[in-house]
């Protein structure tokens, strides 16, 4: 007779569950706070021994971090641009020569009552004049029309979109003006403020894709160096498994290098941003002064720092969990 | 009658050794046996299995009545806390100093810092090495690594005490300290095995051997 018949044990069902073979031991929570002391400080003399290792992970991770983080300040200062600059999207009328004063007074009047239309400008071809020879850059041109019989210019209506509101009922507005008898043309400006919206919408697309692609570059470059220093200490491993320790706690070495090695490539990424900003900065201001623009870099602050930190701590932790999942399937 | 049940068991690793051919043997509560048996007989996987650090093949293990080859992977830490083990390679941190390397199956149990010190200290003073407590592993003779080893696997006083070879690097002196001390285990209610294939040292001893050869249950002095 064997054992099992003796006991009429016979299945799973007769079994206790695992959980009772003995009661678990109360938590002490300074301990666990030592205990994780403890290993910060060991992981910390990790990463300070094997320093040339650290050096070119903290590189690796740093080059990464790097261009999403330069995409997104660009991004954030030419949102700053756009709200600054004055510019708005409009068109102007140009109504033919010798016109009846009626219709473009009229057209006038229609595209005051549009909602998105807010200047409305009518402009005779006297004042045309006058403000042709107010621009001092332009005395030579207009002394041609003195010496003609009539004023040559058209009568013209101008015509800004109110800010905030779409550019596209803009176009349909223009569009169904140059149907009116009498207009000859309608010139749709493209403002910077359309172009700086563009530009804006690309950056944030590309940016979106670089930091996902980059991201995961990050990731995979603290998975690979967890995974050497997991392999180094394979032995640890087992005696705190044989002890009794749970997977939370064999893996927390690991997930605080892949911590560390995320936090030092986040400053190696603003240390290089950094760099770049105090290289670009003097060419940049040319460049926008040009434009009639002054140039205030703004983004690189402590919230950003803070930010890019986290996201180099949050990677650097992912990678670890990836090694450490990685490790745990036997070969 | 609860303690360490093997029933049919049978342990074949993966390259196809049988390590393990039907081995039937139950071992109560509260008593001490020695597992003796030429190199390779099996000895170390019996430990081993007891340990779920390897599942196996076909039989089953009852621990208190449960069966441990049953037991899910995430009860198994909960689990090994219960258990001292002292290996033939008595692997220490070699970061940590003898005092956190005794300590470690204590704080992988969240005992409290305070308690943490006086079992510590207790448990090192009893393997006379209270006075190397601060001291990191590499520093140690092989002999004192081991009882770092048997201190550690003694300060939780653990209901099962797990010993494969304890004794290899130690003088026969000490050899007999380190027995009357899982002696003084037994004593206080746990289940000790020793795999040793020191004949000299267990026929002293007096304790019920258990034989193994190539994997079989050959000899039971208890039987
Ligand atoms: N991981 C393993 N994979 C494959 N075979 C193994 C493994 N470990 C042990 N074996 C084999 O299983 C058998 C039993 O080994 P075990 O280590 O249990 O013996 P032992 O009695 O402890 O020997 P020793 O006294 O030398 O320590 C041996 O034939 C050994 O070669
Ligand atoms: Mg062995």
């Amino acid at each position: 007779m064997t054992m099992d018949a003796q006991r009429g044990r016979s299945g799973p069902a007769a079994t206790r569950r695992p959980k009772e073979v003995w009661p678990a031991a109360s938590g002490a929570l300074r301990s666990v706070w030592r205990e994780r002391a403890r290993v910060a400080g060991e992981s910390i003399a990790y990463v300070g021994q094997r320093w040339p290792t650290t050096v070119v992970v903290w590189l690796l991770i740093g080059a990464a971090l790097a261009l999403p983080a330069a995409l997104y300040m660009v991004e954030t200062n030419l949102s700053r641009a756009a709200g600054e600059w004055q510019g708005r999207p409009g068109f102007t009328v140009y109504f033919e020569p010798g016109l009846d004063a009626s219709v473009s007074s009229g057209l006038a009047t229609r595209l005051r009552a549009e909602p998105h239309v807010g200047d409305v400008r009518l402009i005779t071809p006297e004042q045309a004049l006058a403000e042709l020879r107010g621009q001092t850059a332009l005395r030579d041109a207009v002394e041609i029309f003195d010496g003609l019989e009539h004023n040559p210019l058209p009568v013209t209506i101008r015509a800004t979109l109110v800010l905030g509101r779409s550019p596209d009922r803009l176009q349909e507005i223009a569009e169904s003006a140059g149907l009116i008898p009498g207009v000859a043309e309608v010139v749709i400006e493209k403002t910077w403020l359309e172009r700086l919206a563009a530009i804006r919408d690309v950056t944030r697309r590309i940016g979106v894709i670089v930091a996902a692609l980059l991201g995961v570059s990050a990731v995979l470059i603290s998975a690979a160096s967890v995974r050497l220093a997991i392999a180094a200490r394979l032995a640890e491993r087992e005696v705190l498994a044989l002890v009794g320790a749970d997977a939370r706690f064999i893996r927390r070495p690991f997930l605080y290098l892949g911590v560390l090695y995320g936090i030092g490539g986040a400053v190696v990424a603003a240390a290089l941003l950094a760099a770049a900003l105090m290289a670009l900065e003097a060419p940049l201001a040319r460049l926008f002064s040009s434009y009639g623009a002054d140039l205030h870099l703004s983004g690189f602050d402590p919230m950003f720092l803070g930010v890019l930190l986290g996201c180099g701590a949050v990677l650097g932790a992912l990678g670890a969990r990836l090694a450490a999942a990685q490790s745990d399937r036997p070969p | 009658m609860p303690g360490i049940e093997f029933s049919h068991v049978v342990m074949r690793y993966d390259n196809g050794t049988e390590a393990l051919r039907d081995v039937s043997v139950v071992i109560p509560e509260g008593s001490m046996v020695f597992l003796s048996g030429h190199s390779g007989a099996g000895k170390s996987t019996f430990l081993r299995l007891v340990l779920r650090l390897e599942s196996l093949t076909r039989g089953r293990i009852l621990i208190n009545d449960v069966d441990i080859s049953r037991l899910a992977r995430r009860h198994i830490p909960a689990y090994r806390r219960h258990l001292g083990v002292v290996f033939q390679d008595h692997q220490l941190l070699p970061m940590r100093s003898v005092y956190d390397n005794v300590a470690l199956p204590l704080r992988v149990a969240r005992m409290r810092e305070r308690e943490i010190g006086r079992r510590v200290r207790a448990a090192l003073s009893t393997v006379e090495l209270l006075d190397k407590d601060r001291v990191l592993p590499g520093a140690l003779s092989a002999g004192e690594r081991q009882r770092v080893g048997i201190a550690r696997a003694v300060v939780n006083r653990p209901k099962v005490l797990l010993a494969d070879e304890p004794t290899g690097n130690l003088d026969p002196a000490l050899s007999r300290n380190v027995m009357s001390l899982f002696r003084i285990f037994r004593s206080l209610g746990a289940t000790v095995i020793v795999a040793s294939h020191d004949t000299a040292l267990i026929s002293g001893m007096g304790e019920r051997v258990v034989e193994l050869a190539d994997g079989r249950l050959v000899g039971d002095s208890a039987a």
